[in-house]
This record gives structure tokens, sequence and C-alpha cells, in this order.
């Protein structure tokens, strides 16, 4: 008797779920447009919630979340609120198109997103399909932008920020010859990454004398630190996440490699201090966003950051603020010219694509602007050297002159 | 050679006494505990947060810390208690009622996956994915000319007397005695009057303990990556517990040692690739001999 109670019980919420997806999907279409005047405007923010890549999207998250309030305590798009909605991608392709299909769902004008560059190569189709906008907030390998006309990023690719680092270590240390290049080979990124390094060693005249490669996951790095040690190099550059490449510095310190550090840009985040600990001190890393950047918007942006998270907020943040807004000042910039909310959702989406191109933006990344392909155009980049309090636990990003 | 040696063994040994834990489990249940990397992550994560740290920004706990801040080697003994006392209460929730039911073991193992996905989710829900550093044993030794972290030795030696206690209790001990029977054979080890509920509590306490410990070791070589950490070593634990039989206690360590030095002799170039060479030793060795190194062969009984 128990047991038959029990097996309706299940049936019944089975069948309510089901129902409840079908009322959901019936939403779907262009309905909604531009939707009432009162009605806040959707903006999707897709990011990795968790998973390994937990660690970037929820400093994503946090950037989005401060955008929303920003802008809305400013009046939002013209006096109509933003509703910034968070999808969890988790840290894989199958998790990023999820996230897309399901914001793409509830009708946001467009998407900040995905966390990954490996992700945007899988997810950024889906949204180029269903011609929604989409803004890329860390994806920095090639190719993103070249994905379809609905995709653009405000994270510069790392073509143009990483040979900046190279140049400040040879500044630091005019001797530097022997170059060692280690990065994580299951990551689109890194790969992009270290072969941008690897063409700014060899531009510099250096000589790269071994390329090490890891795995994201990966905690172990003795062997490629005995290996990299074992060549002598002056000079190490380690593209890879926060905890991987974090452990690979602070193994290759303690196995007594004494010569200049430079990390891409998976290590620009002070989650990687508690992994090297005091031997984090001195790497050097080229960075996209400088908290102490001197603009008004990025001035109530850090103070908003630490207000809630007492730290520097970190370039993944304020990618993300500047992500969405982008959207809310092209949405407004349009507001002006035509009212939003007699056009349809799918007419909204065309022309806010074509309005994102269109317009300059100042962010607390500086002034930033996108080339016809949806490329980001930011105007100042920065060297930071990572300095490491006395006790090895705090520490922070100071720009290098 | 001889540095790539060192390298491999001191990881290995890591591996042996985390292998271990699944091994006891299987030993008398013919199960497999999925929920062991979930078990030792929880372990790394008791011990960080017993020395007193402050969670960072992100989870439910953000900002916050105990009110103790013990010493290192205190909350490392205290963080495999806890992880222990862990495995047992997975052992009453997912493993008893199933067993009560006679289920089939097959079904355990789901039942552990789904523990071992909560616990790793309540993990980030609390203290967020941040990376925390445990310990703060630095620098290094030199050893016949080959250059070892100071963890490396430290990990290497307090695995070897894990071992050591472990095949002591197994072998020299009454409970010891009586886990060997109960794996030997369930139902006449009961009707020669030992308790074997009370043992398999046993053996899961053992298992949970090791894991946890394993974990602790990770997090002050490596640091502890995130809530996730624990399922690579999930996977590894699994290839030594094959690779050195099924439930065999010897088998594991010298497994856990011997996937460590091919680990470690993989190239730095192709190091992305080390784990596959892990798994394909593995692969050569269970074709030679299905019943992995030290296991024996399973004589099917009518």
């Amino acid at each position: 008797m128990r047991h038959t109670a029990r097996r309706t019980a299940a049936v019944a919420a089975t069948a309510l779920f089901l129902v409840g997806c079908a009322g959901e999907e019936k939403k779907t279409g262009d309905t909604g447009g531009g939707g009432a005047s009162g009605d806040p405007i959707k903006i999707g923010v897709a990011v990795a919630k968790t998973s390994n890549v937990a660690l970037l999207g929820q400093e994503q998250v946090i950037g989005a979340e401060i955008a929303e309030k920003f802008f809305n305590d400013k009046g939002g798009v013209n006096g109509r609120k933003i509703d910034v909605i968070i999808q969890d991608t988790a840290g894989d392709e199958n998790g990023a198109i999820n996230a897309f299909n399901a914001l793409i769902r509830s009708e946001v004008v467009g998407i900040v997103g995905p966390t990954l560059s490996q992700q945007a190569f899988a997810a950024d189709p889906v949204a180029e399909a269903a011609k929604v906008p989409v803004l890329g907030p860390s994806n920095t390998a090639a190719g993103i932008p070249q994905i379809g006309k609905y995709i653009a990023r405000v994270s510069s690719p790392v073509s143009v920020v990483a040979p900046a680092a190279v140049k400040q270590a040879l500044k630091d240390n005019p001797d530097i010859k022997k170059v060692a290049v280690a990065f994580a080979q299951n990551d689109a990124f890194a790969s992009s990454e270290t072969k941008t390094f690897q063409q700014a060693v060899q531009t510099e005249k250096l000589e790269l004398v071994t390329v090490q490669t890891f795995q994201t996951t990966d905690t172990d790095f003795t062997s490629q630190a005995t290996a990299i040690n074992a060549k002598a190099p002056d000079l190490v550059i380690v593209s890879g996440l926060a905890s991987d490449g974090g452990n690979l510095v602070k193994q290759l310190r303690e196995l007594g490699y004494k010569g200049a550090l430079i990390g891409g840009n998976g290590l620009n985040t002070t989650n990687v201090f508690p992994v090297c600990g005091k031997h984090c001190d001195g790497i050097l890393i080229a960075q996209a966003y400088n908290p102490g950047y001197d603009n008004p918007v990025n001035k109530e942006f850090v103070t908003a950051y630490e207000a809630q998270q007492k730290k520097k907020p970190p370039q993944f943040s304020a990618q993300a603020f500047a992500g969405v807004q982008v959207f809310v000042e092209a949405l407004a910039a349009m507001d002006t010219k035509e009212k939003l909310s007699g056009m349809k959702l799918p007419d909204l989406r065309d022309k806010l694509n074509a309005q994102i191109i269109a317009g300059q933006y100042t962010t607390p990344l500086g002034p930033i602007s996108f080339d016809p392909e949806g490329e980001v155009k930011q105007a100042e980049f920065w060297v930071a050297r990572i300095k490491m309090g006395a006790d090895g636990k705090a520490g922070e990003f100071t720009i290098v002159p | 050679m001889l540095q790539k040696l060192l390298n491999g063994l001191a990881i290995g040994s890591v591996y042996s006494i985390f292998a271990l834990g699944y091994t006891l489990v299987f030993s008398i249940l013919r199960v497999i505990n999925f929920a062991h990397g979930a078990v030792f992550t929880v372990g790394a994560y008791l011990t960080w947060a017993l020395t007193g740290p402050q969670v960072g920004a992100n989870g439910a706990l953000a900002n916050s810390q105990l009110p103790v801040a013990l010493p290192f080697w205190l909350a490392a003994v205290l963080g495999a208690l806890g992880a222990g006392l862990l495995g047992v209460l997975i052992e009453r929730a997912a493993f008893r009622p199933l067993r009560r039911r006679g289920s089939d073991p097959l079904l355990t193992l789901v039942s552990s996956l789904g523990v071992a996905i909560a616990l790793v989710n309540v993990i980030q829900y609390l203290v967020g994915a941040e990376n925390y550093s445990l310990g703060t044993l630095g620098g290094s030794v030199s050893i016949a000319g080959a250059t070892i972290r100071r963890t490396q030795v430290a990990v290497f030696i307090v695995s070897m007397i894990m071992v050591v206690a472990l095949t002591w209790l197994m072998n020299g001990s009454r409970t010891g005695a009586a886990l060997r029977a109960v794996s030997e054979d369930a139902v006449t080890a009961q009707l020669l009057g030992i308790n074997v509920d009370r043992l398999i509590w046993v053996s899961f306490f053992l298992s949970g303990f090791l894991g946890g410990l394993a974990g602790t070791l990770i997090g002050m070589s490596v640091g502890i990556a995130g809530p996730y950490f624990g399922i690579a070593f999930g996977l590894k634990g699994l290839a030594v517990i094959v690779l050195g039989g099924l439930g065999d206690i010897p088998g594991a360590v010298v497994a856990g040692l011997l996937i460590g030095v091919a680990e470690a002799f993989v190239p730095g170039e192709y190091s992305a690739y080390k784990e596959a060479v892990a798994f394909v030793v593995l692969f050569l060795v269970l074709l030679v001999r299905p019943q992995g190194l030290l296991g024996r062969v399973q004589i099917q009984k009518v």
C-alpha cells in the first residue's frame, strides 16, 4: 500500500515536472519583444558558478551583480530597470550550451558569457543561430568574434596583451637569454596564449630552451619543474589557470628556480595567492584591467566591489561589469532613437547587435569600442607584478609604471 | 633518474594510502565506495578549517573562521578522524539501507557516487571554489644529487608510517584477524560469532581516515584546489586497486608506488599525457595478469 502511494506520488511529480517544462517551452518565440514599458529588460549572464572553473565564474557573477545594481540605481535604460539573469554554465561545453539555450528561452536581449574560450567555441554558435548578441567577458583566445555576426567580446585577445609582459621582463633584466615555457594543453585559451608568448620570445630574439605541458586538473608538477630547472632558464612563462599555474610556480621555486616568471591571463586573479603563497612574489602578468585606473566609473565599481568583498576587484569581475555595461548603454542609445517597448524581440536583438558595434563605452577597463567583426578595441594595457606580504598569505597586483 | 624515482615515490605513496581506503571497503563488501574521493576532499578541508584560517569571499560561510587555530599536525590528525567518522556516516546512509534490503551491490555504486557529488557541492556551497593553502613546509633538500621538496619527503614518510600501521593492524591484531575472516567469507565469520556489522563500520572508519589523511597530505603539498580536487584522485585510486589486485592490501601499496613512478618517468614535454601513461601501464598489466599484480585468481565456487 505504502509503495503504491509512493509510486503514485512519483508519477504525479514527474508529470508535474513535464507539464512545467512544456509550459516554459510555450513561452519561446517572438511574443516578448521590447515588452511593456514597465517591465525590466532581461540581460543574460552565462558563466561558471560551479565546477573547477567556478573560481573565475564566481568573480564574474559578482561583477555582473554589481553592474545590475549600479545601472539600476542610475535609472537603468532610460528609466526602465534591467534584470540580470545569471545561468550556471559549469566548466564544460555542454553546460555552456544548456545555459545559453535556457537564457535564449527566457527572452534575454543578449548574453554576457561564457567564462572560457573553450566553452565559447561550443556555445556561441547556438546564440549566433538564434540571432542573440553575445559579449564574451573573458574569452581571449584567437577566433572568438569570428564565430559569427552576433558574437563580440570585451576581453582583449592574448595576442595584444601578452607580449607586454615579455617586454617588461626584459626591461627588469636585460640579460635574459634562455626562456622556458609551460602551458595547460587541455585548455583552448592556454594553448592559444602560449603561441603568442612563444612568438614574443622569438621576436625578442631569445632562446626557447624547453616547452613543457600539463593539464589544468594536474596538481603534481615535480616532473615539469625538474625538467625546466635542468635547462637553467632565465625566464619561465606559464599559461594555465590559477590552481595549476600557481602550483607549478610554487614547485618550481621550491625546487630552486631563481629567475624571472611571467604568468598568463589565467593567473591574473588573487586566487593564485593561496596556491603559491610567498613564491607568487614577483610574477609579471599583463593585464587588461587595473583596479587603480583613474576614471569615474572604475572608481565607483572599485568602491562597490571593495565594500562587498573586502579586496580589490580582479579583471574577471571588471570585464563582466563591462559586458553588462555595454548592453545597458547600447540599449539606452537605441531607446533614445526608437522606443524599445514597441519592438519585437528578434528585431530588438538585431538592432542591439548593430548598436553595440557602433558605440563607444567608457568602462572600468578604460575606453573601449569594437571593430566590425566584434573584436574589442581597448585603449590601455598594464603589466602588473605580484607583491606578496611578509606572511606570504596576502598579496596584491601592483601596476608596473 | 634518481630525481624522477624520488618524485614518483613521493606522489605514489599517497596514491597507495588513498587506494588502501578503497581496498579495505572492497575486501569486506566487494563494492567500490565512490564517495572515497569526496572523503579525501573533506579531510583536506577539515584540516584546513581546524588550523583556523578565514574562509574566502565566496560561499555561505564567507569571511568567517573557526574560533580555534590548532597546530597543523593536530589539525591533520583530527581532520583524518573526522573523515573517518564521515566514512561511517556514508556507510549508514548509502550502504547499509541497500544492503539490508539485499539489493545488488552495483546499486551502492550509484548511491555512493550520489553522496560524493552531494559532499562536493556542500563544500562549494559553504566555502566557495577558492584555492586554499595548507601547511607551510617550504624549501627543498638534496638527496644524492637529486633535489626534493621538503613536503614530498614529509608526505612519503607519513604515508609509509600509515602503510606499516595498517599492515600491523591487519596481521597483528584481533580486529585485523576478524576483518580478514569477514573478507574471506562473511557468512561463516558471522556464524563464528564475529559481529560483521561492527567490522563493516570499522573498515569504513579506517578507509575514511586514510582517505582524509591522503587529502591533507596532498593539500599540504599542492594546496587545496577547490572542492573538485579529489575527483582526479578518485579515478587514480581505482586504477591503483585494479592494478594491485582488488582487495589486496600489499598489492595496493605496490601499485600506488608503481603508478606514481610510471607517471614521473614520462618526459616533461609530454607530461600532459602522464595520466594516459598510467592507464596504459594498467591496461598492459591486466592483459598479462587479469587478477592484478598481487591479486589472487577468483575461484568460482559452485
